[in-house]
């Protein structure tokens, strides 16, 4: 194989160059954050953020994980995030199956809607949302945070999933219908199988923006055994201080799930794309 | 790429993987067992190794152990979280019973003007909490009908104090044969000192409040009490291009020109501040007492000590944050008694030796001969009445537009003047607006 191996154009060299110096750039934040995690707040104020610890100092982290007791915060980011995730898919495939195959009347208005909706900046909605989750008794519970974000990310989800069924094979559904199949038959037997990669990246995609999200949790979380992870780590802003090592050392925290998250299921994506990519 | 993603992770899992295992054991603080029929619900925003976190936490154990059958459940929260959601939680039913609330016109004020905190008046009389508190402590505990300080109902609570000062490095002043000025001809005449040397002398930030502070401090020195009132609590009008204002703006023009502050100033932090400080790299940083517990505990390679602005009897400063009382609180009466806890002598005094500023403390009593200085510089400076408050307090957003007016001294794009008109805008603007 290394024989057929074609001589690499100087173009591919800059082209590899050029993403070699992207890759670094793009990994450099992490690397100062993983850098100052290790570092004590001594070390950090005499060295600054860029100098090189001298050992490894896990006080940092170990001492932030206790205060905001990370382990429960860790639980509700999963258990938010997850039903998130699975309700916005659920949601987003029974919506795009009536708009992109069922092709109900004005659904080019509806998607429009969709995207509108889409694009409302997130502190619009707080007050209402505010007054409302207040009305039904859901303030400060994860319960409002889960039905918010799975009506957000599935609004998102209703209008990519009806263009992509809106291509799906007629054939296919007619042969379904030939054979004796209803409409909830054809959705679960033909449609979600044959969307399946498309569903699972959607799936990651919503996990990992709920997973980010910030401001609304902030804003509906207020018991600290309620929190995400994002809105823990916010606590070590003080007023007029900041702990750089500690600060650091959250991040940290924070970062290694979403990517532990990414890179397991970072085969799966993959395979959605290219799929995406070859219809 | 991916290799390098890949290893990145691996160490990053092996890495967590420890934590996980040095963390086994961490158990619930919020303290979810209830002992008793009563739970006293606390919210603040101090770091635990702060002089306040240390007092506070002091004090939830002598409030349990008064109060048997009462469980204090204490939840850390952040700074911006209590910025934010303030208002909408306060007028809920998950408004906690007594919380730290930043003290002025726009955050206490504005929550006192829209009824979400308790009149705390009654107590404080009953309690003597005025008479533990020196009158310009308690400008920013008590606030009008309009949310303006200084007069009015008690709707906070201060339990700390905090000023501007300048604090030095004694190696550095030592190594250029410099004693501690105590006239602002001494001081200017050190600057020059380490300006001709090659040095620049204070460390600033003006990216943030530090340079501010400066260019108010220098106006200070030319100023009374009726000049501060009148900028603070809308006392009469206040002349941009008055003597105070024009000697602030001109001098800290002056002195960058002079090389005492650097013309890379204007992008730095506050934190970067700091840090340079603590690395040596300045002999001067003209900050608050926030900074205070933290030298103390990482200055370790040369002598440092404080000194009071010696450029006038006024300094900025005020009161701490505040404990308020949410008018939705449930257990007001508990709130009250754990508000009386930590305004007495020895949670003051814990407070005074961790490094922070107590309000109420026994001079005696504090013991640690640094944070002796800190107390004593205070008590000078409050009983010659020069708590002269921030320059960013008397107009919603202010911060941001004398941060870009210092800015512009900094970087020299505007002479002072045009600064001062720029900065005279919004001022007068608000006064417009509160119907002054």
């Amino acid at each position: 194989m290394s024989a057929e191996r074609p001589v690499r154009a100087p173009g591919r060299w800059a082209v590899l160059a050029a993403l070699a110096v992207l890759a670094v750039v793009m990994s450099s934040p992490f690397l100062i954050v993983t850098l100052n995690a290790f570092k004590s707040p001594a070390e950090y104020s005499s060295g600054g953020p860029l100098s090189l610890p001298k050992g490894l100092y896990l006080d940092g982290i170990i001492d932030f994980w206790n205060r905001v007791d990370f382990g429960e915060k860790l639980w509700n980011s999963l258990l938010i995030s997850g039903a998130v995730a699975i309700g916005a898919v659920v949601l987003s495939v029974l919506n795009a199956y009536a708009l992109g195959i069922g092709r109900v009347r004005g659904r080019l208005w509806i998607l429009v809607l969709f995207l509108v909706a889409n694009t409302l900046p997130q502190e619009s909605l707080v007050y209402p949302l505010y007054y409302l989750s207040k009305e039904v008794g859901l303030y400060d519970s994860k319960l409002a945070v889960i039905l918010i974000f799975t009506v957000i990310q599935a609004a998102f989800g209703t209008y990519l999933l009806s263009s992509v069924l809106g291509q799906f094979p007629r054939e296919i559904l007619e042969a379904a219908s030939i054979d004796g199949a209803g409409k909830w038959r054809a959705l679960s037997r033909i449609v979600v199988p044959i969307s399946r990669p498309t569903l699972s990246v959607l799936l990651i995609f919503f996990f990992i923006w709920t997973w980010n999200e910030f401001f609304l949790p902030l804003i509906f979380l207020i018991s600290n055994d309620n929190q995400t992870v994002p809105v823990a780590l916010g606590v070590l802003q003080g007023e007029k201080m900041m702990d750089a090592t500690m600060s650091s050392a959250s991040a940290l925290l924070g970062i290694v799930p979403a990517v532990a998250f990414f890179l397991i299921f970072q085969r799966t994506l993959t395979r959605g794309v290219t799929v995406g990519a070859i219809k | 790429m991916l290799k390098i993603g890949r290893t990145a992770a691996a160490a990053v899992l092996a890495a967590s993987a420890l934590v996980l295992a040095a963390c086994g054991g961490s158990g619930d603080p919020g303290g979810g067992s209830s002992s008793g029929p009563r739970t006293l619900t606390l919210w603040h925003y101090e770091g635990a190794d702060s002089a306040m976190g240390k007092a506070w936490a002091q004090a939830i154990k002598e409030f349990e152990t008064s109060h048997p059958g009462v469980t204090v459940k204490f939840e850390e929260k952040g700074f911006e979280q209590i910025q934010k959601t303030a208002g909408m939680v306060l007028n809920s039913d998950e408004a906690p019973d007594v919380m730290e609330y930043n003290k002025g016109n726009a955050t206490a004020g504005l929550l006192s003007k829209q009824g979400l905190l308790t009149d705390l008046s009654d107590e404080a009389a009953k309690r003597g909490w005025d008479k533990l508190l020196s009158p310009s402590l308690q400008t920013t505990a008590r606030y009008d009908d309009r949310g303006i300080m200084g007069s009015g109902k008690w709707f906070g609570i201060p339990n700390y104090a905090e000023y501007v000062m300048v604090y030095y490095n004694k190696d550095a002043f030592k190594k250029q044969g410099i004693e501690v000025p105590t006239t602002f001809d001494e001081f200017t005449a050190a600057l020059d000192t380490f300006a001709k040397a090659g040095i620049t002398p204070i460390a600033t930030g003006g990216a943030e409040y530090p340079a501010q502070q400066i260019m108010y401090l220098l106006a200070l020195s030319k100023a009374d009490r009726a000049w501060v009132d009148g900028f603070q609590q809308y006392k009469g009008k206040v002349d941009f291009h008055g003597p105070e204002f024009t000697y602030g703006a001109q001098t800290f023009a002056d002195w960058v020109k002079k090389g005492y502050i650097s013309k890379d100033s204007a992008g730095i932090k506050a934190e970067d501040m700091g840090v340079s400080f603590i690395g040596g790299k300045f002999p001067i940083m003209i900050s608050g007492s926030w900074w205070y517990g933290r030298f103390q505990e990482q200055i370790k390679d040369f002598d440092w000590g404080s000194f009071l602005w010696p450029g006038g009897a006024m300094a900025p400063g005020s009161s701490g944050n505040l404990w308020v009382v949410p008018e939705k609180a449930k257990n007001k009466d508990l709130a009250y008694d754990f508000i009386d806890i930590t305004m007495n002598k020895d949670i003051q005094n814990l407070l005074g030796n961790s490094g922070g500023l107590p309000v109420a403390a026994d001079p005696g009593a504090i013991t640690d001969p640094k944070s002796k200085e800190l107390v004593e510089n205070f008590n000078k400076l409050s009983s010659q009445d020069g708590l002269a408050f921030y320059p960013d307090w008397p107009a919603p957003g202010y911060y941001d537009v004398l941060v870009a007016g210092v800015q512009e001294l900094i970087n020299g794009s505007k002479t002072p003047e045009q600064v001062l008109d720029e900065i005279a805008g919004p001022y007068d603007d608000n006064l417009a607006d509160i119907g002054n």
